[in-house]
């Protein structure tokens, strides 16, 4: 398969540290695919000087995904995409989307919008054709 | 809305620089703020707006009159702070406030001394012995106690430190908040004006580059960071700055309200990001593509 190229961007206006934003959006690209099992990952270099952090924020990011089984650290050699549990995966994006759920809940039930509204509404999303919906 | 000061297409000619067509109509109320690089005819812009040089033609009228016809009444109500304020160095603060108050027809020494209390700067101290901020201070105090409408500050937090800064701000934004008064400010921007300016003017080589409400103008420009080829042709095109980087690409957009729609499959699917552009950002744009 081939991967696609890795996409990160680290905001100011973020509420998360930098460290932590690189960090997650490092664990989506696992989990889409964007990177694969022994996928090597840019040198700490290579990434803080496109991104325009310091290589300590970068470094940071490393070592938290190799202490968290995400990626593995060779000496010399760089580090690379760990054998990651799908599950564990699905199960921290599930957790996304579970508060997102939550907020969404909770609007409605502020708004007088039911939870049938909102199922009908997300059957709605679903049948959107996903990725042409700027042009109709 | 009522206008407080009106210029029409004033010009201005230097030996090596000219104000080339200025207009512009300030608000009654509002924090006016004026922003361009060093060179752009900030302080020369102020300096006509203020009737301190004369300029070559155009109109200005500051409270509905004329300086040619209402002069001392005018200036009366504005207070000015210049860039580089002028005072007699070997004397006293104290001394600058005697010699100062009869200029003004509302000259209120109470309010003076509060404020140098405020800005913990001695009267009794000479002048020469005050720092370059306590000095902006210390015409500050003079613009605000003598009962002005209307204030106008060329570079006014330049020196100050981060606590006087924030004084600067607080004290200017208090000075506008029952909505009677008004400022006017020049500044190169970085320095926390842009947070408080409402009505943004951008001046570059003697021109208006840019005159609009501040909320319009930062609710359309958009930094826009995307996957390479996540975005649509269309879209990508009409973006400014556009860095490529190795992890992701982005540029610059002064029509988010239009894009908005476009750029909502990138968004949702996570191949793009947003990023609120800053004053510095746009300014620094738009006189590249000049």
């Amino acid at each position: 398969m081939q991967a696609k190229q890795l996409f990160i961007s680290l905001l100011p206006s973020n509420p998360d540290p930098m460290y932590k934003q690189a960090t997650d959006q490092i664990k989506d690209a696992i989990a889409t695919g964007d990177l694969g099992p022994g996928d090597r990952l840019p040198s700490v270099r290579e990434l803080s000087e496109a991104l325009k952090v310091s290589a300590i924020t970068i470094k940071r990011a490393y070592l938290d995904l190799e202490t968290e089984g995400y990626i593995l650290t060779r000496a010399g050699l760089g580090s690379f995409v760990a054998d990651v549990d799908r599950n564990i995966l699905r199960e921290r994006k599930l957790g996304e989307v579970r508060a997102e759920m939550r907020r969404i809940v909770r609007t409605g039930s502020k708004f007088g919008i039911t939870l049938d509204d909102i199922i009908r509404l997300t059957r709605q999303l679903e049948r959107e054709p996903y990725g042409d919906d700027s042009g109709s | 809305m009522e206008t407080i000061l009106e210029a029409r297409a004033l010009t201005k000619d230097y030996e090596d620089f000219s104000l080339r067509g200025i207009s512009l109509e300030v608000r009654r109320g509002s924090i006016a703020g004026i922003f361009g690089p060093n060179g752009a005819g900030k302080s020369t812009l102020i300096k006509v707006l203020t009737h301190q040089v004369p300029h070559r033609t155009g109109t200005v009228r500051v409270f509905g009159q004329s300086y040619e016809e209402h002069e001392p009444g005018i200036k009366n109500r504005i207070g000015y702070v210049p860039q580089e304020p002028a005072f007699y160095m070997d004397r006293s603060v104290r001394w600058t406030a005697r010699f100062a108050a009869p200029y003004f027809a509302n000259w209120d020494g109470s309010c003076f001394y509060k404020l140098l209390d405020d800005f913990k700067v001695n009267p009794l101290r000479q002048v020469k012995h005050l720092s370059g901020g306590q000095r902006k201070l210390l015409s500050l105090a003079l613009a605000l106690s003598h009962g002005a409408d209307l204030l106008v500050l060329d570079e006014p937090t330049a020196g100050l430190d981060i606590v006087y800064r924030r004084a600067l701000l607080d004290r200017l934004r208090a000075f506008v908040a029952d909505g009677d008064r008004t400022v006017i400010v020049a500044s190169h921007i970085t320095d926390g004006l842009d947070e408080i300016a409402e009505d943004v003017w951008f001046l570059n080589d003697g021109r208006i580059v840019t005159h609009e409400d501040k909320d319009e103008l930062l609710s359309r420009w958009k930094w826009i960071h995307f996957r390479e080829g996540a975005l649509p042709r269309a879209v990508e095109d009409r973006l400014k700055n556009v860095r490529r980087q190795p992890f992701g690409s982005s540029g610059l957009t002064d029509e988010f309200c239009e894009l908005r729609d476009e750029l909502a499959t990138a968004l949702a699917a996570g191949d793009a990001r947003l990023e609120n552009a800053s004053l510095e950002d746009i300014l620094l744009t738009q006189i590249k593509e000049e």
